[in-house]
């Protein structure tokens, strides 16, 4: 079976609990014990009876901690990326212009030339490539005083270390903190908003699979009872809004209301779309369909589905340029600006939850799961397919599905340093006008698909024609829009996105 | 949804300094706004009063922490006016290059501030790392890192250093490159551009008549820069041009005083550049402090009933001194200095601005005005 690996955490619990409680059983008295007039007890029988759900309890639970121990420790990383990868951004010559800047420096000086730390001189031509480039490509500046990189190389492989707890310190340092309760705040709701919030966005990890053999729990329809429970948050926002006795607060969840809802059902559409493709409700299905059924990824067949998973995922974890709930420069911090201490640390983790459920549920819709891009064809590669595919059997799932989703969120942050804050409305105008037609559109064409291409008697499934063409189709017409922009007319009609008003917005004083 | 006044300040990230933005909203439109400045009021005017001719120049710099160079050079030029001092032309010419430079540092500090006003932090970080340049290069010529205390009345402090021209010149045209980066994460950003286009409409004949000036004029096509005008300093030797923005009808949107900062930029990197190049005795050269090339002799009293004025195109608009010299017994200090502040006038104005758009605009529409509180309350 190709979507499975060696580590079989759910099997290995399951053996070892299951022999725990075979142990229990055996060492248990199996003679009848008189209780006079009450009869006999078989303390042996009884336990039997209840043995199997009892097994299925506390394996459930053990599961349910291995997963949350295994989201509590990569989540670490999240905040990591975040923090190293915008700085990149933010040091070199820019997001948007190109992703060269990443590694290219100035006057041939690159920040922390890493490729010296490895061992036997491995980064050698790495080090020559980059020269090359640097000396071509790179900005000219003869003078040193002007450098805008400067050589990290002195941390040695070291530079990439430090950061990496400091979510750590900021949870102490959070944890410590008073808890307030603002004067007039309805307290009740106050502090069930964070309750509310925390505890949804952990139970969506539920029923996401970390790895074939990792994961709490797996419902027929776990697509949507996780889609469900994702959508539960907005609500405890806006309690948090409401609650606190704040009119930036009180604006704030009134954004995320109007903006949660616009995004989410484009959202569902979406994802609805997937499962109409996959033929499946159930996520492990999903996964299982793109490596196995179909062995074609997801996002080659829907790329269009992608795009709008992406965005509308972007706006449901609030981050840049949709964050307008907690817009930092008017509303101070939205919607949590009242609260303080562990509350708010738990709340800016569950912000990152999101956020990283968000870039996972894409690597297991739309980019296999756990399965290596290319797996088959580089297997089938001559002289080194054996090596890789020794290789990629000992790699766990877990290990690629989180280099996948890290790199997702490397790409949100790359999104969140490249562009600027929506305004409300233009949110609200993005979500209606624009995504729920599109998502329609995607709805249309995932149904035409399954309906009419679908093959299911021959190999794959899709037609060989199906990925490619889609796919191109889809780039070129991307490539179309970013290219073919009118100057002219951009430069007469430069101020359509006029929105002075000075009509009232309440029905009252129109009725007057 | 209910009217209701919100109170943006003092402590408020769409201040960006200490003031307090009170608005009326209905909803999430803007339906009145009040500024309420004045938390900062230190009372410059009246010190100045009790300090002698070089004295004030230190409490100039602090008007504005953005932009000190350019305060301090306002004051010296209408202080000149009341001692009647000739400035030697390489002195003017340092003192170009002092407030040029500052000028595009306080841009740049504008810039900086204006992303985050807008969600974008990149280009905070982008211009704070340019800025540092222009600050090394001031440091150089001023010794300290905010305010420099550079002008001298009848000339300047120091003689630009060893290398400094070098140093300028490379630093500038680098500059000139880095200007296009921003141009490539702000103009061709179509989130920017529905951020800021058609949002906090400014007419130019209202802002006249408010007293509005400086780039957020010439950001609706008013043709007048003071440098321009009416040339103070050595303005009238370079070969440039004030940068005007073609505003529509509706006068200028926050689009505009983005671009016009933009273009200032690069007209005073280029201005450097060749007054770098056409500064008598060339830019190489070194005197020591008091040589006569670089501090004209200058009378430390002046008459009673003299005084001197100066207007200065500041980075905001248009600043002004207003010197009366001498009183009984006490020639070395000033009896009153004024000192008239662009932004006081533009900060009330910018606010009426607001009425009609959105809470999301507010930030978007004062930050585009280039607020200074320092300046403001004086």
């Amino acid at each position: 079976m190709a979507s499975s690996d060696w580590l079989d955490i759910r099997g290995w619990m399951d053996s070892i609990v299951g022999w725990s409680m075979d142990s229990i059983h055996d060492i248990l008295p199996s003679t009848d014990i008189g209780l006079g007039p009450l009869g006999t007890l078989n303390i042996q029988a009884e336990f039997a009876s209840v043995q199997s759900p009892l097994e299925t309890l506390i394996f459930t639970t053990i599961m349910c901690t291995v997963v949350f121990g295994i989201l509590m420790l990569t989540l670490m990383v999240v905040p990591y990326i975040e923090r190293k990868f915008i700085a990149r951004l933010m040091d070199r010559l820019g997001a948007t212009t190109s992703l060269r800047s990443l590694w290219i420096g100035e006057g041939r000086v690159t920040a922390g030339q890493w490729w010296n730390q490895l061992p036997f001189g491995m980064g050698a031509p790495i080090g020559w490539t980059i020269g090359i480039l640097n000396s071509t490509f790179g900005n000219e500046s003869k003078h040193v005083a002007v450098d805008r990189v400067h050589n990290r190389g002195y941390h040695g492989i070291w530079f990439l270390f430090p950061g990496f707890f400091q979510a750590l310190a900021d949870f102490l340092k959070f944890a410590t903190k008073e808890h307030i309760v603002p004067a007039k705040a309805d307290r009740l709701v106050f502090e069930v908003a964070p309750i509310i919030i925390i505890s949804t966005t952990i139970m969506v990890y539920a029923f996401i699979p970390f790895g074939p053999h990792i994961w709490a729990a797996d419902p027929e329809l776990s697509l949507i009872f996780m889609m469900a429970i994702f959508g539960v948050a907005p609500l405890g926002v806006f309690f948090a809004g409401w609650s606190s006795n704040n009119k930036y607060t009180l604006i704030g969840g009134m954004r995320s209301a109007a903006q949660l809802t616009a995004y989410e059902i484009p959202l569902l559409i979406t994802v609805l779309a997937i499962a109409v493709v996959s033929g499946s409700f159930n996520i492990l299905e999903i996964i299982d369909f793109q490596i196995e059924t179909s062995n074609t990824w997801n996002l080659f067949i829907l790329p269009l589905g992608a795009t709008l998973f992406l965005i509308t995922m972007i706006a449901e974890v609030e981050r840049i340029p949709f964050d307008m709930p907690e817009a930092e420069a008017e509303l101070v911090e939205g919607w949590w600006t009242e609260y303080g201490g562990i509350r708010w640390g738990l709340m800016f983790a569950v912000e990152m939850m999101r956020a990283y459920a968000a870039c996972i549920l894409f690597a297991l819709f739309f980019l296999g799961g756990w399965q290596v891009p290319f797996e088959d064809s580089l297997v089938a590669l001559p002289y080194i397919g054996g090596g890789l595919e020794t290789v990629f059997t000992a790699t766990p799932g877990i290990f690629i599905l989180l280099a996948k989703a890290y790199i997702m969120f490397a790409f949100f942050v790359w999104v969140r340093a490249s562009l600027h804050r929506v305004r409300t409305d233009q949110i609200l105008e993005f979500g209606w006008r624009y995504l729920l037609p599109l998502s329609f559109v995607n709805l249309a064409i995932a149904i035409w698909l399954r309906l009419e291409v679908w093959n299911s008697t021959a190999a794959g499934g899709w037609p060989i024609w199906t990925a490619p063409a889609l796919f191109g189709a889809f780039v070129l017409l991307f490539i179309i829009l970013a290219i073919d922009e009118d100057k002219e007319a951009l430069e007469l009609d430069r101020r359509m996105y006029q929105t002075q008003t000075l009509d009232k917005a309440s029905p009252g004083t129109h009725r007057e | 949804m209910a009217e209701m006044w919100i109170s943006m300040g003092p402590q408020h990230p769409m201040t960006h300094g200490l003031w307090t933005l009170k608005i009326k909203v209905d909803g999430e439109t803007v339906i009145d706004t009040e500024p309420d400045l004045g938390y900062i009021h230190r009372g410059v005017e009246k010190i100045c009063e009790a300090r002698n001719f070089t004295q004030i120049t230190t409490y100039c710099d602090r008007l504005c922490y953005a932009s000190a160079n350019t305060w301090s050079h306002a004051y010296i030029y209408a202080t000149e006016d009341l001692l009647d001092v000739e400035v030697p032309e390489r002195a003017e010419y340092i003192r170009l290059v002092a407030v040029e430079i500052q000028r595009i540092a306080s841009h740049l500090m504008w810039l900086g501030a204006y992303g985050p006003d807008i969600g974008n932090l990149s280009i905070m970080v982008w211009c704070l790392r340019e800025r540092e340049m222009m600050m090394d290069l001031l440091q150089e010529l001023g010794g300290s890192r905010l305010h420099y205390n550079f002008p001298r009345v009848g000339g300047v402090k120091r003689d630009l250093p060893h290398g400094f021209a070098h140093r300028a010149r490379a630093k500038l045209t680098l500059f000139q490159d880095r200007i296009q980066e921003y141009e490539a994460l702000f103009d061709e950003s179509t989130i920017f551009l529905v951020r800021s286009q058609g949002v906090g409409y400014a007419k130019p004949e209202e802002m006249i008549n408010a007293g509005v000036s400086g780039p957020n004029v010439r950001a609706a096509g008013v043709d007048y820069d003071i440098r321009w005008a009416h040339p103070y300093s050595v303005y009238s030797e370079l070969d440039w041009a004030p940068a005007v923005e073609r505003s529509s009808i509706k006068g200028a949107d926050c689009y505009d005083r983005y671009r016009i900062r933009i273009e200032e930029m690069k007209e005073s990197a280029s201005m450097v550049l060749q007054a770098l190049d056409k500064m008598p005795g060339g830019a190489e050269t070194y005197h020591e402090p008091g040589d006569p090339k670089i501090l004209a002799k200058a009378p430390s009293r002046a008459a009673e009933g003299t005084t001197g004025y100066h207007h200065f195109e500041d980075s905001r608009g248009e600043s002004m001194f207003y010197i009366a010299g001498g009183g009984e017994g006490r020639g070395k200090m000033p009896y009153r200095v004024s000192i008239r502040s662009p932004m006081f006038i533009t900060i009330p104005f910018a606010a009426k601005c607001m009425v009609g758009y959105k809470v999301a605009d507010i930030p978007a529409i004062m930050g585009s005005f280039d607020p200074c509180i320092g300046e403001t309350d004086r």
